[in-house]
């Protein structure tokens, strides 16, 4: 096959760009490693009179929210690493099952190659 | 996750490899930019569709941000994206999703390739690829695109060698045969 | 006190001499190649016993042509177990360890459906299944190339036939399961071992 038809391919199959913000939604997509946040926001600090006077209520509030919030988060935690769990199960299952169609194909490749034929014994092979 | 400023990350590849590691999103931004125009134009050339590449190479970066510590070197790096791209890529050509096509776009908005080429004959391939099988199509791709060698192809896909080389001989085949039919070219200048 | 010596050291021995007791019928050992995984340049490794294959399967994608033909198959199995290592240097791996895998398969059920040797490609490939019942109730394949090795072991009731269709482009060696006979597969002689 000519080169000609090949340098064609590469020249046609140069590199695109993606859009210009392509990087920053993917950097916005990317799921969050940092642990509850809300806990640090709803944690009652050091505050002049006013959170003096309305502390325990306001921090038996905030607590319950707290408690709500982190509930719901860890269940949601628990049911996305199920989900992670399941998703790289199945596809460890497909790489697995793709391994055996190839080694099976290199099986049936093999057999049904024809045998190869026996030089006669008098040609001198260099 | 420390968030650094984008100048503040270093030029040195090994070095944003190892922040990305550690949990630096500037790093990993870099390491995506380094990245990008490969891993979507394998989407755009597998898919056809502007769209899917789009959403194609966000997975791939999605998977590359989870998969981070298991990857040692930038060459390891390279060839581990252009291999789950080509595959995600095969696995959705394999849906029979209304977004996957065949069909590739007529739009001329792509950004042109900064080298002399007669732009009907890039179409005109690009077309034609777009008609090849998912699995022949990827190893066309990684092959023009990406300059893969055949064994880093048979590896990346989980082909065998000589089922690569059938691909690539069939495909060029294929192709030249189109070309001719569609008098892009005369048989004579493609022997 | 030397009968209690004698009783331990035979306690002590009787795993060992029940190699595979412990494992489902139709499984086999698999080495761990730990050092192998170093020296590859690209490792596959896949233990998928009955509880992950179960989740597995609840998250394959129905919509997806070849996920639903894996979802049919797997509903029969109850293991799938794969080691396949890639090296950037001929025959980096060591013979032994095969060896140890290929012993498992002489034992008693199994039946070698295909001992393929290829002198051109300097490849072998076995693939034994597990006879019970006049049914294949466990496959494996042992691959080994030059730079390349693979260790396939997939347990449960087997169907070749969906196997097949998963790729759609080869056809599995028909299985004589009541006469017992294997087809003729051997068109290479041995080269090696």
């Amino acid at each position: 096959m000519s080169q000609d038809i090949e340098n064609e391919l590469r020249r046609a199959m140069r590199a695109i760009d993606p859009p210009a913000d392509f990087t920053a939604r993917v950097m916005r997509n990317l799921p969050p490693r940092a642990t509850v946040t809300a806990i640090a926001a709803a944690r009652p600090a050091a505050r002049p009179s006013l959170w003096t006077r309305l502390s325990a209520p306001v921090a038996l509030a905030a607590s319950l929210l707290v408690a709500i919030v982190l509930g719901q988060h860890m269940a949601t935690q628990q049911a996305e690493r199920q989900q992670l769990a399941g998703l790289e199960a199945s596809r460890k299952l497909m790489q697995a099952l793709r391994v055996t169609s190839q080694k099976l194909d290199l099986a049936y490749e093999a057999v049904q190659r024809p045998p190869p034929v026996a030089p006669p014994a008098e040609e001198n092979r260099s | 996750m420390s968030v650094v400023n984008l100048q503040a990350a270093p030029d040195d590849s090994s070095s944003l490899l190892r922040l990305a590691r550690d949990g630096n999103a500037a790093a990993f931004e870099a390491l995506v930019r380094q990245h990008q125009a490969s891993v979507f134009s394998i989407g755009y050339r597998m898919l056809g569709r502007r769209d899917a590449a789009e959403d194609l190479a966000q997975d791939v970066f999605l998977q590359l941000y989870r998969r981070l510590d298991s990857i040692e070197t930038l060459q390891h790096l390279g060839f581990w994206l252009r291999r789950v791209a080509a595959n995600l890529a095969i696995d959705w050509l394999r849906r029979p999703a209304p977004s996957a096509t065949q069909a590739l776009d007529t739009e001329a908005e792509l950004a042109a390739p900064e080298v002399e080429c007669d732009p009907l004959m890039t179409r005109a391939l690009a077309r034609l690829l777009g008609e090849l099988a998912p699995a022949a199509r990827a190893v066309m791709v990684l092959r023009y695109q990406e300059d893969l060698e055949v064994a880093e192809i048979a590896t990346a896909l989980d082909m065998p060698v000589n089922t690569v080389k059938s691909h690539i001989k069939r495909s060029l085949t294929a192709l030249r045969g189109k070309m001719i039919g569609a008098q892009l070219v005369s048989s004579e200048e493609l022997p | 006190m030397k009968w209690i010596t004698c009783l331990a050291t035979l306690l002590l021995a009787v795993p060992a001499l029940g190699q595979n007791r412990g494992l489902p019928k139709g499984q086999i050992t698999l080495p761990e190649f730990a050092q192998l995984a170093d020296k590859a340049s690209e490792s596959v490794t896949v233990t998928l016993d009955p509880q992950l294959l179960g989740l597995a399967c609840r998250f394959l994608d129905s919509s997806d042509p070849q996920q639903a033909e894996a979802q049919k198959l797997c509903t029969s199995l109850t293991g799938i177990y794969v080691r396949k290592y890639t090296f950037d240097t001929d025959y980096a791996y060591p013979k032994s360890d095969i060896d140890g895998v290929r012993k498992q398969l002489s034992g008693p059920g199994w039946s070698r459906l295909v001992e393929a040797r290829s002198k051109k490609d300097q490849t072998d490939v076995d693939v034994y299944v597990l006879i019970d019942g006049g049914k294949a109730r466990s496959l494996a394949i042992i691959a080994s190339e030059p730079r390349e090795f693979a260790i396939v072991n997939i347990v449960g009731s087997i169907d070749l036939e969906q196997l097949h269709a998963l790729e759609g482009n080869f056809g599995v060696p028909e299985l004589e399961l009541e006469t017992g006979k294997k087809p003729t597969a051997e068109k290479a002689p041995a080269t090696k071992k």
